[in-house]
């Protein structure tokens, strides 16, 4: 009985904190309409009168121009530059989108397909025609004496690379402007065999040996030019390092040849004493050096031991087959 | 020889490296054929540009390109155009308010280069620190104020300044008469500024003991240079008496002023003599003047000569003096600008004046040229050889010709402004529209020109509807409706008028389509008249007579429900609506009413009339009680609007 009173107690208390909570709430509102009529909290505002609304003036809107447009119009005037679709100034009955089942595809008002694909609209066939013959003025005949690929890379051996660009942004600087590569064809350079050995070595990596270029890739300077001039340094300083020799490299032993060469080896000398004279004179020497050499520098395999025996025999006049 | 050739050009400006000299030793013995390299065209960083741009005309169908291309968006007013510009103004000029007032909020630095313009501007106080540099700062960036309190710093300050600088500043304060100047990225507000000058032109406007005059107070031996300015800025705001006293003193002092100060005198001639006599001896001692000085004259020179010319009056004397003075300064090796033949134009034809056939002779010198801006004056041109091909020639192949050298080239930057431009057409519609064949002006002008590069005023509207009605072309009349409606020209009480005379007037042949048409401009002007706004300070009302205009339209259409609304209007709103319609309306609506068989409508009418005394009431009456089966009551009520019946 006591905890049920204290209960009652609760609520009656919760209920007066309402309703205080409430006619204060009112209290700040006209005093007037509290005193006429009890005012029901309509949170939800589900009853109550509408408010009628004002009829909208419907807002006069031009015909779309595309309407007025004449057929034999100059398309490039109107549609000058790029900007997004349009469908008030393209008179052509263009669709895209999602095809419901037996529909056609959406037309072109209100598409947001549309809008949102890059259109060439502004570069028609005859446009280009145009632009082109309007930037004639500023072209200039091609160099006599360069017609073909052949003349041009005898001519100009060096290939620069190197990239400008044209962005939207405050500040026209882009870091990757400085980048600059130059190309060359290693033959174009004029070296003996120990210097583009040596050549080849220096440049490491950035000669590709199938196609003989060299490329060199200069990007640690903040401009362009420096960068182009750095890289004309490297390919300086290479190209006379090439030709330099240091006295270190006439110590080169035969063990540390990358190549085995038959005419600087142990075995011409075997096979000149075994004959007992020059190797010029010694018949079907020749297919024995290129087995030896072969056979040395790419290694052993069946095929080039079978062959390294062919020659072998040949060379020493013995048959094909042991007689057993 | 052998780098590629664009390297070549970009590097061997810079000093030769030693990789470039290295390879071309290294090579040079290879290169035994003979290379041609062309050399490379020069072009300008906008040359490009430019060349397309050649490539693009203008677009009739497309509104103004700093307009929205959308149909909800385009200005279709004249005022719509203003306001749709000037709001996009406004919000620039918003944008200049926040950076000024929030400058600290701008000073990131993104660009690169630094794009000044956007930067916050410098301000000064009271406090700040300044030298000379920062006057000569403002004084370059045309900041008139902030070059006002700058010097006043300095001045306080007791530092001196240079001659320079000074000079620099006196000019500045000359050429803006003290007062600020419209920033100059504000181009839509220079455009449809209302170029009232003229009427200012008259009026004293410079500031008396400004900055300007204080400056020249206290140098103590001015200069040739300073005086030239003075007298230049006090000719320009017609400070003319101190101009010529500052001209006599130097004269006493034996200074050489400039040529610029010779011709602003020269401009203000007729403020400084009464008569054109003396006018004339001035000008002739101005120059004498100038050439004791050995200055050459300059085309400023030769316009404001001309300009003082053409305020000497209508005589014959200067209009000969006006072609010899243009004969001289070519001989002095000076071509006229279009503002000279401007002056020659306003010398010759006056409005009272004589006619002058001037302008055929001056078209063969300006025809087929590109003409550039030279002088102030130049923008004058068009308008007034427009207007001079309508009101004082009316010839519609010289207006032609004169629309041809507008479209020639870049000749349309010299059209002026807005106002100056909507002038220029309203002459060239007013002239062609009388001339042509309606047709031909509806198809090649008409059609071209409005809405998106003229719009035509009330008045011009009204000559072509006048031109209609004259020819009978009432097919242009719903492109013309509805034209009239996206101008904004409803509420003009005399198109309403003659818009309705011209499709009651021209009854088509019965079952032409043209009823129907003609029934829907009526209503729908009907409509849109009865929906103005309430709030509408003078509201347009259709009389009665208009009222059975658009109630005829709409009987020749057979729509009878519409007849009726039209005719309830005026039969409630008596009181308001002002006068009656014709009694044909109202016996059309009668025969209608016995045709839908509307016995009680029938009467209302006839009561209507009555009310308003027509005597034919009789007549109608008695058709209706011929024509129709009427019950007792309607019968009472009859006999009581008509009398006894027969």
């Amino acid at each position: 009985m006591l905890s049920f009173s204290r209960n009652f107690e609760k609520i009656l208390l919760n209920n007066v904190e309402k309703s205080l909570a409430l006619s204060i709430s009112y209290s700040t509102e006209t005093k007037k309409e509290v005193k006429e009529e009890f005012r029901i909290l309509n949170l939800k505002s589900v009853k109550g009168k509408v408010q009628p609304r004002k009829p909208q003036k419907q807002l006069e809107a031009l015909q779309p121009r595309a309407s007025k447009m004449p057929v034999d119009q100059d398309w490039a005037s109107v549609w000058p530059g790029p900007k997004t679709f349009h469908p008030a100034s393209v008179p052509l009955p263009v669709r895209q989108g999602y095809v419901e089942k037996a529909a056609a595809a959406p037309d072109k008002y209100g598409n947001a397909e549309l809008m949102k694909i890059p259109n060439f609209l502004h570069l028609t066939p005859p446009v280009i025609k145009r632009q082109c013959e309007a930037l004639k003025k500023f072209c200039t005949p091609w160099p006599k004496g360069l017609e073909n690929e052949e003349k041009c890379e005898k001519h100009f051996p060096i290939e620069v690379v190197s990239s400008d660009y044209c962005h939207s942004a405050p500040t026209l600087r882009n870091p990757l402007a400085r980048i600059v590569t130059i190309k060359l064809k290693l033959s174009s350079l004029k070296l003996d065999g120990r210097a583009k050995d040596k050549f080849i070595r220096l440049v490491g990596e950035r000669y590709n040996k199938e196609t003989d270029t060299v490329t060199i890739v200069a990007d640690r300077c903040p401009l362009k030019k420096q960068n182009y001039d750095y890289a004309m340094y490297l390919l300086t300083a290479c190209y006379h390092e090439s030709w330099n020799v240091e006295p270190w490299e006439e110590l080169k032993s035969e063990a540390d040849m990358e190549y085995y060469y038959w005419n600087n080896n142990a075995s011409k000398k075997s096979v000149e004493a075994l004959f007992g004279k020059p190797t010029e004179d010694i018949p079907n020497v020749q297919e024995y050096s290129e087995a030896v050499s072969t056979l040395i520098n790419e290694g052993e395999s069946e095929y080039l031991v079978t062959k390294y025996g062919q020659s072998v025999r040949k060379l020493l006049g013995l048959p094909d087959e042991l007689k057993s | 020889m052998l780098i590629s050739p664009i390297i070549l050009k970009r590097y061997n400006r810079l000093n030769n490296t030693s990789a470039i000299t290295f390879l071309q030793k290294l090579f040079s013995s290879q290169a035994e054929e003979k290379i041609e390299i062309p050399k490379r065209i020069h072009r300008g960083p906008t040359d490009i540009l430019r060349a397309l741009e050649t490539t693009i005309s203008q677009d009739p169908t497309a509104a103004h390109y700093k307009y929205h291309d959308d149909p909800f968006l385009i200005p279709m007013s004249n005022v719509g155009k203003r306001t749709f510009a000037m709001a996009q103004e406004a919000g620039k000029k918003a944008a200049h308010w926040i950076r000024k007032e929030h400058a600290d909020l701008f000073n990131h630095r993104e660009a690169d280069p630094i794009i000044k313009v956007f930067l916050p501007k410098v301000s000064f106080n009271e406090q700040s620190e300044v030298s000379e540099a920062d006057l000569k700062q403002v004084i370059n960036d045309v900041l008139v104020s902030e070059a006002q309190l700058v010097y006043k710093l300095l001045k306080d300050r007791g530092l001196d300044i240079s001659n320079e600088t000074r000079q620099a500043l006196l000019e500045l304060l000359c050429y803006t008469n003290d007062s600020d100047m419209l920033a100059e990225d504000f181009i839509e507000e220079r455009w449809f500024r209302q170029s009232a000058k003229s009427k200012e032109k008259q009026r004293k406007i410079w500031k008396d003991n400004s900055l300007a005059e204080e400056i020249f107070i206290s140098i103590e031996n001015p200069t040739a240079e300073i005086y030239s300015a003075m007298i230049q800025g006090m000719c320009k705001y017609f400070q003319v008496d101190k101009a010529w006293h500052l001209y006599q003193e130097s004269q006493e002092k034996g200074l050489t002023l400039s040529s610029e100060a010779y011709s602003s005198l020269l401009r203000v001639v007729n403020f400084l003599k009464e008569s054109n006599d003396l006018r004339w001896a001035l000008v002739e001692e101005l120059l004498g003047k100038m050439n004791e000085a050995k200055i050459k004259p300059t085309l400023a020179t030769l316009n404001a000569v001309l300009h003082s010319l053409s305020t000497m009056g209508g005589g014959k004397v200067p209009r000969t003096l006006a072609l010899k003075v243009i004969r001289e300064f070519k001989g002095l090796g000076i071509e006229p600008s279009l503002g000279s033949w401007y002056y020659v134009l306003i010398t010759y034809c006056k409005e009272r004046g004589p006619v002058s056939t001037i302008l055929h002779d001056i078209m063969p010198e300006v025809e087929n040229k590109e003409h550039q801006c030279l002088d102030m004056s130049d923008t004058f041109f068009f308008v007034t050889a427009m207007d001079i091909c309508k009101n004082h020639l009316n010839d519609v192949d010289l207006g032609k010709r004169v629309h041809k050298l507008l479209h020639f080239g870049n000749n349309y930057n010299l059209i002026g402004d807005s106002y100056k431009e909507s002038i220029y057409y309203r002459h060239y519609f007013g002239l062609t529209i009388n001339n042509m064949p309606f047709e031909e002006f509806m198809q090649n002008i008409y059609n071209l020109l409005v809405p998106n590069i003229y719009v035509p005023e009330p008045g011009v509207m009204a000559e072509v509807l006048n031109q209609v009605d004259f020819n009978g072309a009432v097919e242009y009349l719903p492109q013309l409706w509805s034209d009239m409606i996206i101008f904004d020209h409803i509420n003009r009480e005399n198109l309403i008028e003659s818009v309705l005379n011209i499709i009651e007037n021209n009854k088509p042949e019965d079952g032409s389509k043209f009823h129907e048409i003609f029934a829907g401009i009526a209503w729908d002007l009907f409509n849109r008249l009865e929906e103005q706004g309430e709030q509408r300070f003078n509201k347009l009302r259709l009389t009665g007579d208009q009222l059975g205009k658009v109630m005829i339209l709409l009987l020749r259409n057979k729509d009878f429900k519409k007849a009726c609304i039209i005719m309830d209007k005026l039969d409630q709103e008596q009181h308001t609506v002002v006068g009656v319609p014709k009694i044909e309306a109202l016996s059309m609506y009668i025969d209608s009413c016995i045709e839908n068989m509307a016995p009680s409508r029938a009467l209302a009418c006839l009561q209507y009339c009555s009310d308003c005394g027509f005597p034919e009431v009789e007549d109608l009456g008695n058709k209706v009680h011929k024509s129709m089966t009427l019950d007792e009551s309607n019968l009472a009520k009859l006999s009581k609007i008509v009398g006894p019946l027969s």
